[in-house]
Protein backbone atom coordinates (compact mmCIF):
# COMPACT_ATOMS: atom_id res chain seq x y z
CA UNK A 1 0.00 0.00 0.00
CA UNK A 2 2.72 2.56 1.01
CA UNK A 3 4.37 1.88 -2.72
CA UNK A 4 0.98 2.21 -4.24
CA UNK A 5 1.09 5.22 -2.54
CA UNK A 6 4.35 6.69 -4.03
CA UNK A 7 2.78 5.67 -7.16
CA UNK A 8 -0.71 7.79 -6.78
CA UNK A 9 1.93 10.75 -4.91
CA UNK A 10 4.11 10.56 -7.76
CA UNK A 11 1.59 10.49 -11.06
CA UNK A 12 -0.37 13.83 -8.82
CA UNK A 13 2.85 15.68 -8.91
CA UNK A 14 3.48 15.59 -12.21
CA UNK A 15 0.62 15.87 -13.72
CA UNK A 16 0.25 18.86 -11.12
CA UNK A 17 3.65 20.36 -12.01
CA UNK A 18 2.74 19.69 -15.79
CA UNK A 19 -0.40 21.73 -15.67
CA UNK A 20 1.30 24.59 -13.41
CA UNK A 21 4.03 24.84 -16.38
CA UNK A 22 1.31 24.54 -18.94
CA UNK A 23 2.95 21.74 -20.93
CA UNK A 24 1.47 18.20 -21.70
CA UNK A 25 2.42 15.39 -19.00
CA UNK A 26 3.97 12.16 -20.53
CA UNK A 27 3.75 8.87 -18.97
CA UNK A 28 7.86 7.57 -19.12
CA UNK A 29 8.87 5.53 -21.94
CA UNK A 30 9.07 1.67 -20.51
CA UNK A 31 11.20 -0.64 -22.52
CA UNK A 32 10.11 -4.38 -23.21
CA UNK A 33 7.46 -4.00 -20.88
CA UNK A 34 6.33 -7.39 -21.27
CA UNK A 35 9.04 -8.41 -18.71
CA UNK A 36 7.04 -6.66 -16.12
CA UNK A 37 3.86 -9.84 -16.21
CA UNK A 38 7.33 -12.08 -16.83
CA UNK A 39 8.70 -11.16 -13.74
CA UNK A 40 5.44 -10.88 -11.47
CA UNK A 41 4.14 -14.32 -12.57
CA UNK A 42 6.14 -16.67 -9.95
CA UNK A 43 5.90 -14.26 -6.88
CA UNK A 44 1.91 -14.32 -7.73
CA UNK A 45 1.98 -18.11 -7.87
CA UNK A 46 4.14 -18.56 -4.74
CA UNK A 47 3.06 -15.27 -2.93
CA UNK A 48 -0.46 -13.82 -3.67
CA UNK A 49 -2.30 -16.61 -4.93
CA UNK A 50 -3.96 -18.83 -1.89
CA UNK A 51 -3.89 -21.78 -3.87
CA UNK A 52 -0.80 -21.99 -5.11
CA UNK A 53 0.27 -20.35 -2.29
CA UNK A 54 -0.45 -23.21 -0.23
CA UNK A 55 0.27 -26.19 -2.24
CA UNK A 56 3.31 -25.10 -3.96
CA UNK A 57 6.96 -27.15 -3.03
CA UNK A 58 8.49 -25.21 -0.26
CA UNK A 59 11.62 -25.31 -2.78
CA UNK A 60 9.68 -23.34 -5.53
CA UNK A 61 8.11 -21.04 -3.41
CA UNK A 62 11.75 -20.24 -1.82
CA UNK A 63 12.87 -19.74 -5.24
CA UNK A 64 10.09 -18.02 -6.90
CA UNK A 65 10.83 -14.81 -5.06
CA UNK A 66 14.20 -14.17 -5.90
CA UNK A 67 13.86 -15.58 -9.48
CA UNK A 68 10.68 -12.67 -9.75
CA UNK A 69 12.73 -10.05 -8.48
CA UNK A 70 16.02 -10.96 -11.11
CA UNK A 71 13.49 -10.77 -13.96
CA UNK A 72 12.59 -7.30 -12.45
CA UNK A 73 16.30 -6.37 -11.94
CA UNK A 74 16.69 -6.69 -16.12
CA UNK A 75 13.78 -5.11 -16.49
CA UNK A 76 14.88 -2.07 -14.40
CA UNK A 77 18.28 -1.95 -15.95
CA UNK A 78 17.32 -2.29 -19.64
CA UNK A 79 15.38 0.97 -18.24
CA UNK A 80 18.27 2.88 -16.23
CA UNK A 81 18.00 5.51 -18.30
CA UNK A 82 14.93 7.28 -16.96
CA UNK A 83 14.92 9.40 -14.22
CA UNK A 84 14.49 7.72 -10.61
CA UNK A 85 15.12 4.17 -12.17
CA UNK A 86 18.82 4.21 -10.86
CA UNK A 87 17.27 5.32 -7.42
CA UNK A 88 14.25 2.43 -7.38
CA UNK A 89 17.61 -0.23 -8.64
CA UNK A 90 19.36 0.15 -5.67
CA UNK A 91 16.08 -0.58 -3.89
CA UNK A 92 15.63 -3.51 -5.47
CA UNK A 93 19.23 -4.68 -5.33
CA UNK A 94 18.90 -4.09 -1.11
CA UNK A 95 15.85 -6.20 -1.39
CA UNK A 96 17.49 -9.32 -3.54
CA UNK A 97 19.96 -9.77 -1.19
CA UNK A 98 18.22 -9.57 1.84
CA UNK A 99 15.74 -12.21 0.88
CA UNK A 100 18.39 -14.28 -1.15
CA UNK A 101 20.70 -14.52 2.02
CA UNK A 102 17.52 -15.69 4.34
CA UNK A 103 16.16 -18.49 2.18
CA UNK A 104 13.96 -16.48 -0.34
CA UNK A 105 11.81 -14.37 2.06
CA UNK A 106 11.87 -11.36 3.34
CA UNK A 107 13.01 -11.33 6.92
CA UNK A 108 11.11 -9.50 9.37
CA UNK A 109 11.41 -10.38 13.22
CA UNK A 110 8.50 -11.22 15.45
CA UNK A 111 8.51 -8.11 17.86
CA UNK A 112 7.56 -6.29 14.44
CA UNK A 113 5.44 -8.64 13.39
CA UNK A 114 3.79 -8.08 16.21
CA UNK A 115 2.32 -4.88 15.62
CA UNK A 116 0.70 -5.32 12.32
CA UNK A 117 -2.75 -6.36 12.14
CA UNK A 118 -3.11 -10.24 12.48
CA UNK A 119 0.22 -10.53 13.91
CA UNK A 120 -0.49 -10.79 17.28
CA UNK A 121 0.39 -14.99 17.30
CA UNK A 122 3.37 -13.93 15.63
CA UNK A 123 4.91 -14.21 18.73
CA UNK A 124 4.39 -17.71 19.21
CA UNK A 125 4.22 -18.86 16.20
CA UNK A 126 7.30 -21.04 14.74
CA UNK A 127 10.40 -18.97 13.37
CA UNK A 128 10.71 -19.87 9.86
CA UNK A 129 7.02 -19.43 9.65
CA UNK A 130 6.24 -17.83 6.66
CA UNK A 131 4.21 -14.50 7.53
CA UNK A 132 1.83 -12.12 5.12
CA UNK A 133 2.72 -12.37 1.21
CA UNK A 134 6.65 -12.56 1.15
CA UNK A 135 8.30 -12.38 4.74
CA UNK A 136 9.64 -14.91 7.12
CA UNK A 137 9.62 -15.14 10.52
CA UNK A 138 13.01 -14.56 11.91
CA UNK A 139 15.03 -13.46 15.12
CA UNK A 140 16.94 -10.41 14.72
CA UNK A 141 20.23 -12.57 15.89
CA UNK A 142 19.54 -15.05 12.94
CA UNK A 143 18.87 -12.90 10.29
CA UNK A 144 21.62 -12.20 7.56
CA UNK A 145 21.94 -8.62 6.75
CA UNK A 146 19.43 -7.66 9.24
CA UNK A 147 19.92 -3.70 8.84
CA UNK A 148 18.02 -4.76 5.35
CA UNK A 149 15.38 -7.03 6.12
CA UNK A 150 11.07 -5.58 7.25
CA UNK A 151 12.48 -3.51 10.71
CA UNK A 152 10.75 -0.26 10.39
CA UNK A 153 7.36 0.96 10.78
CA UNK A 154 5.26 3.94 10.02
CA UNK A 155 4.51 6.46 12.96
CA UNK A 156 1.69 5.81 14.71
CA UNK A 157 -0.19 8.90 14.09
CA UNK A 158 -0.45 7.83 10.43
CA UNK A 159 -2.97 4.97 11.64
CA UNK A 160 -1.49 2.71 8.98
CA UNK A 161 0.43 -0.23 10.26
CA UNK A 162 3.19 -1.68 7.82
CA UNK A 163 6.55 -2.66 8.25
CA UNK A 164 9.32 -2.08 5.49
CA UNK A 165 12.65 -2.13 4.61
CA UNK A 166 15.33 0.47 3.45
CA UNK A 167 15.20 -1.31 0.39
CA UNK A 168 11.10 -0.54 -0.07
CA UNK A 169 12.21 3.51 0.33
CA UNK A 170 14.15 3.85 -2.23
CA UNK A 171 11.96 1.76 -4.52
CA UNK A 172 9.20 4.46 -3.01
CA UNK A 173 11.72 7.61 -3.50
CA UNK A 174 12.42 6.11 -7.06
CA UNK A 175 8.84 5.05 -8.48
CA UNK A 176 7.81 8.59 -7.13
CA UNK A 177 10.54 10.52 -9.04
CA UNK A 178 10.15 8.44 -12.25
CA UNK A 179 6.82 10.00 -12.17
CA UNK A 180 6.70 13.11 -10.94
CA UNK A 181 9.58 14.43 -13.40
CA UNK A 182 7.46 15.27 -16.21
CA UNK A 183 8.79 14.06 -19.18
CA UNK A 184 6.59 15.90 -21.50
CA UNK A 185 7.82 19.21 -20.38
CA UNK A 186 11.41 18.64 -21.54
CA UNK A 187 10.51 16.16 -24.98
CA UNK A 188 7.34 17.61 -26.31
CA UNK A 189 6.49 20.50 -27.68
CA UNK A 190 4.08 23.35 -25.63
CA UNK A 191 0.50 23.26 -26.21
CA UNK B 1 -30.69 2.15 -24.30
CA UNK B 2 -30.05 4.23 -27.43
CA UNK B 3 -29.54 7.32 -25.51
CA UNK B 4 -26.53 5.40 -23.26
CA UNK B 5 -24.72 3.40 -26.38
CA UNK B 6 -24.50 6.96 -28.05
CA UNK B 7 -22.85 8.53 -24.49
CA UNK B 8 -20.38 5.31 -23.91
CA UNK B 9 -19.26 6.00 -27.79
CA UNK B 10 -19.11 9.84 -26.76
CA UNK B 11 -16.72 8.57 -23.70
CA UNK B 12 -14.59 6.11 -25.96
CA UNK B 13 -13.89 8.61 -28.81
CA UNK B 14 -12.82 10.77 -26.10
CA UNK B 15 -10.15 8.42 -25.09
CA UNK B 16 -6.87 8.61 -27.06
CA UNK B 17 -3.53 6.83 -27.75
CA UNK B 18 -1.67 9.15 -25.17
CA UNK B 19 -4.58 7.59 -22.19
CA UNK B 20 -3.92 4.06 -23.21
CA UNK B 21 -0.05 4.57 -23.13
CA UNK B 22 -0.51 6.31 -19.94
CA UNK B 23 -2.68 3.20 -18.65
CA UNK B 24 -0.51 1.12 -19.34
CA UNK B 25 2.75 2.60 -18.32
CA UNK B 26 1.06 3.33 -14.83
CA UNK B 27 -0.15 -0.34 -14.63
CA UNK B 28 3.28 -1.48 -15.46
CA UNK B 29 4.79 0.94 -12.77
CA UNK B 30 2.33 -0.23 -9.98
CA UNK B 31 3.21 -4.00 -11.04
CA UNK B 32 6.67 -3.04 -10.84
CA UNK B 33 6.32 -1.65 -7.53
CA UNK B 34 4.18 -4.26 -6.18
CA UNK B 35 6.90 -6.83 -7.42
CA UNK B 36 10.02 -5.46 -6.28
CA UNK B 37 8.89 -3.98 -3.25
CA UNK B 38 8.28 -6.00 -0.08
CA UNK B 39 6.62 -4.33 3.30
CA UNK B 40 4.06 -6.04 5.31
CA UNK B 41 1.06 -4.95 5.75
CA UNK B 42 0.26 -8.03 8.51
CA UNK B 43 -1.54 -10.96 7.09
CA UNK B 44 -0.67 -13.16 10.03
CA UNK B 45 1.63 -16.02 9.97
CA UNK B 46 0.53 -19.62 7.45
CA UNK B 47 3.09 -21.88 8.84
CA UNK B 48 5.81 -22.75 6.47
Amino acid sequence: MILLSAVALGLLAGWGWSRWRRRPYGPPELKSVWLVPAAFLPQLLAAYLPPTHQFLPSEAARAALPLSLAVFLVFVWLNRGLPGMPILMIGLVLNLLVIAANGGWMPISPATAGNLPGGSDAQQAALGSRFGQKDVLLLPEDTRLEFLSDRFLLPGWLHYATAFSLGDVFIAVGAFWLLARPRAAQNSKVE
Amino acid sequence: MKNTLSQVALVVSKIRGEHVQMFFAVLALATLVLGVGAPSDGGGATGR
